[in-house]
């Protein structure tokens, strides 16, 4: 029976992603995206990258942006759409197959917000600095990105910490969800290389998830 | 120093075959490579990674390596986890663009189960050329003008790839027997990790004595009907040796026929899977047959270039291709998925039509099904 009930996990990994990153993220996740969304205002333009099944998409659009979500998974985005049609947001939403390196599709300084929601540590190296200088370059002057991620902690003791935490919920996470993410390096440091000025950071004790908040310097600032 | 390294990386790669295990994406340079030298795209799967490079001694040529997850080129490609994305990002985030003076791309021929070279194409400007199969082959395509022979469009299973599968199963496999009976019956630990090798060796190296039997649907049966046939036949060696030694204690049979049966589970499990010459029985598409429109198809052969056990034949003269090995199809859906006119699709056993795009969107998943809503 065990094996019956893993093979159904396993089959519906889509969508049993976002339980699969709850236990990966000890349950934080819920008030993180909360938290993030609250930056959001009425009426703007929300970009959303590696939306996923929505949580962060459907957020925006609640405050009454409308959002443009992008994910490489159709499956996922399939799940995206399914709620967005439930929670009658449709009409705000737009989803996209489409991954960070097809940006070049988008307008320059179009949007208001861009999102990103353990996104950028499923990114390698290159297509991480390739999607930060898209994000600046599509972000209206002034505008937000706003991303919550895991993040490697500093310091050696920290690191063997989190990786020991870390290991037997990768399993779990990896059984039901058939993905693993790789804590990013130097978040913020990359952000400034780009050119946005990083105005908040909150990070766990541990130091290994930080939400962020950075924002494009308008037209008279450096 | 590179020495040491692929011989390490070889050795943990073989024995944790089916575990992922990822590589740093991005640009590899080989040689000294020019603003005319070839562009080649391999996978993050470390092992891979090790052999192309080894493969590409020699040549001048740049290599971008494209995340797959750390799972080798076929089976990302197949499952959704090395796809059109991950191509187009790998060509524009890697820096390539500003490194070479042409647009043209050599992909690894497996990868065509879950890269659409049209939409590459569309999205980079960047024209797809499908390599052979193996990274040995590489050279000796190059060299040739990009013009494949049938040897280096098909998969083999060679002796060495056959112990390697051998040690990739019996690997995890004694790991577990000797975790088990180091708290039940340390005296047995030895033979048992002999019987898994040893098993495990006969199985994949007298491979080409039985694989032919294996073929079109009846492959499952076959197996299950051979690994009871083998189980028997280590029962009755069990039996005559106790018989022989004079013994009257039935225990250790049962003991070892238990463990023998077990041993023979894991490995049979699996086993079509385990071949590169055949579908995996844990697979729902094994049961899949490719069908040809001829009505859509013009015979521009694309099924010819990307089919891993040269089912194919086109002709020219007629502008038509026909299947005339089916029988040796393993249901990759290569063919389904490059065909630019959608001339084939997939038919299941009771007649429904799976369409190319349901092969393009939905990828098989860790267990074999395609998430189709």
């Amino acid at each position: 029976v065990s094996t019956y009930v893993l093979m159904k996990v396993l089959e519906s990994a889509p969508s049993r992603y976002d339980k699969g990153l709850r236990i990966l993220t000890l349950g934080r996740l819920d008030e993180v995206y909360d938290r993030l969304a609250s930056h959001i205002e009425k009426g703007q333009k929300v970009l959303d990258l590696g939306c996923g099944t929505g949580a962060l998409t459907l957020r925006a659009a609640a405050q009454g942006a409308e959002v443009k979500g992008i994910d490489v998974n159709p499956q996922m985005l399939a799940i995206a759409q399914k709620r967005a049609d439930e929670a009658d947001l449709a009409h705000r939403v737009e989803l996209c197959e489409m991954g960070v390196a097809e940006l070049g599709s988008e307008d320059a300084e179009s949007y208001d917000a861009v999102m990103s929601g353990l996104c950028f540590s499923e990114l390698t190296e290159g297509e991480m600095s390739y999607a930060l200088k898209e994000v600046r370059r599509v972000l209206k002057p002034e505008g937000l990105l706003l991303i919550a991620d895991e993040v490697r902690p500093e310091g050696l003791g920290r690191r063997i910490i989190h990786g020991v935490i870390r290991s037997p919920l990768v399993i779990i996470a990896y059984l039901i969800t058939q993905t693993t993410t790789s804590a990013v390096k130097n978040l913020t440091d990359r952000i400034e290389e780009v050119g946005l000025l990083v105005e908040w950071v909150r990070s766990n004790r541990l130091g290994s998830f930080v939400e962020l908040v950075a924002r494009r310097p308008g037209s008279g600032e450096r | 120093m590179s020495l040491v390294r692929y011989v390490a990386v070889n050795i943990i790669g073989t024995i944790l075959r089916f575990f992922p295990w990822r590589g740093k994406a991005g640009l590899i340079e080989i040689g000294h490579p020019g603003r005319s030298s070839p562009v080649l795209v391999t996978c993050n799967y470390r092992l891979t990674m090790e052999r192309v490079r080894g493969a590409l001694q020699g040549m001048d040529a740049y290599l971008l390596v494209a995340n797959s997850r750390g799972i080798n080129v076929w089976c990302a490609a197949t499952g959704g986890l090395l796809t059109n994305h991950d191509i187009i990002s790998v060509l524009k985030t890697s820096g390539i663009e500003d490194s070479v003076d042409h647009r043209e791309v050599i992909l690894p021929q497996l990868a065509a189960t879950g890269i659409e070279a049209r939409v590459v194409e569309k999205m980079t400007g960047w024209k797809v050329v499908w390599g052979p199969v193996y990274a040995q082959d590489i050279a000796l395509f190059t060299k040739s003008k990009m013009d494949k022979t049938e040897q280096m469009r098909e998969v083999a299973f060679p002796w060495t790839q056959r112990i390697e599968m051998a040690t990739a199963w019996a690997f995890p496999i004694s790991l577990f027997l000797a975790l088990i009976m180091m708290l039940l019956w340390r005296e047995g630990i030895l033979p048992g990790l002999l019987l898994v090798w040893g098993l495990s060796l006969l199985i994949y190296l007298s491979f080409p004595l039985y694989g032919r039997w294996l073929g079109s649907g009846r492959g499952f049966s076959f197996i299950v009907f051979a690994f009871v046939i083998l189980w028997v036949l280590v029962m009755l060696g069990l039996v005559s040796y106790c018989i022989l030694a004079g013994g009257s204690d039935w225990g250790p049979v049962a003991r070892w026929g238990f463990v023998s049966f077990i041993v023979l589970l894991f490995l049979g499990i699996d086993f079509l899977g385990s071949t590169p010459m055949y579908k995996s029985s844990l697979h729902e598409d094994r049961l899949l047959k490719v069908a040809l429109d001829e009505q859509k198809c013009r015979g521009v052969g694309y099924c010819e270039q990307v089919c891993p056990r040269n089912c194919y034949e086109v002709d020219r003269d007629q502008r038509r291709a026909r299947m005339r090995r089916a029988e040796r199809c393993v249901q990759c859906g290569a063919c389904v998925v490059q065909c630019p006119f959608d001339a084939l699709y997939f038919r299941s056993p009771d007649g429904e039509m799976i369409p190319p795009e349901t092969i393009r969107k939905f990828k098989l998943n860790l267990m074999g099904r395609r998430l189709v809503k």
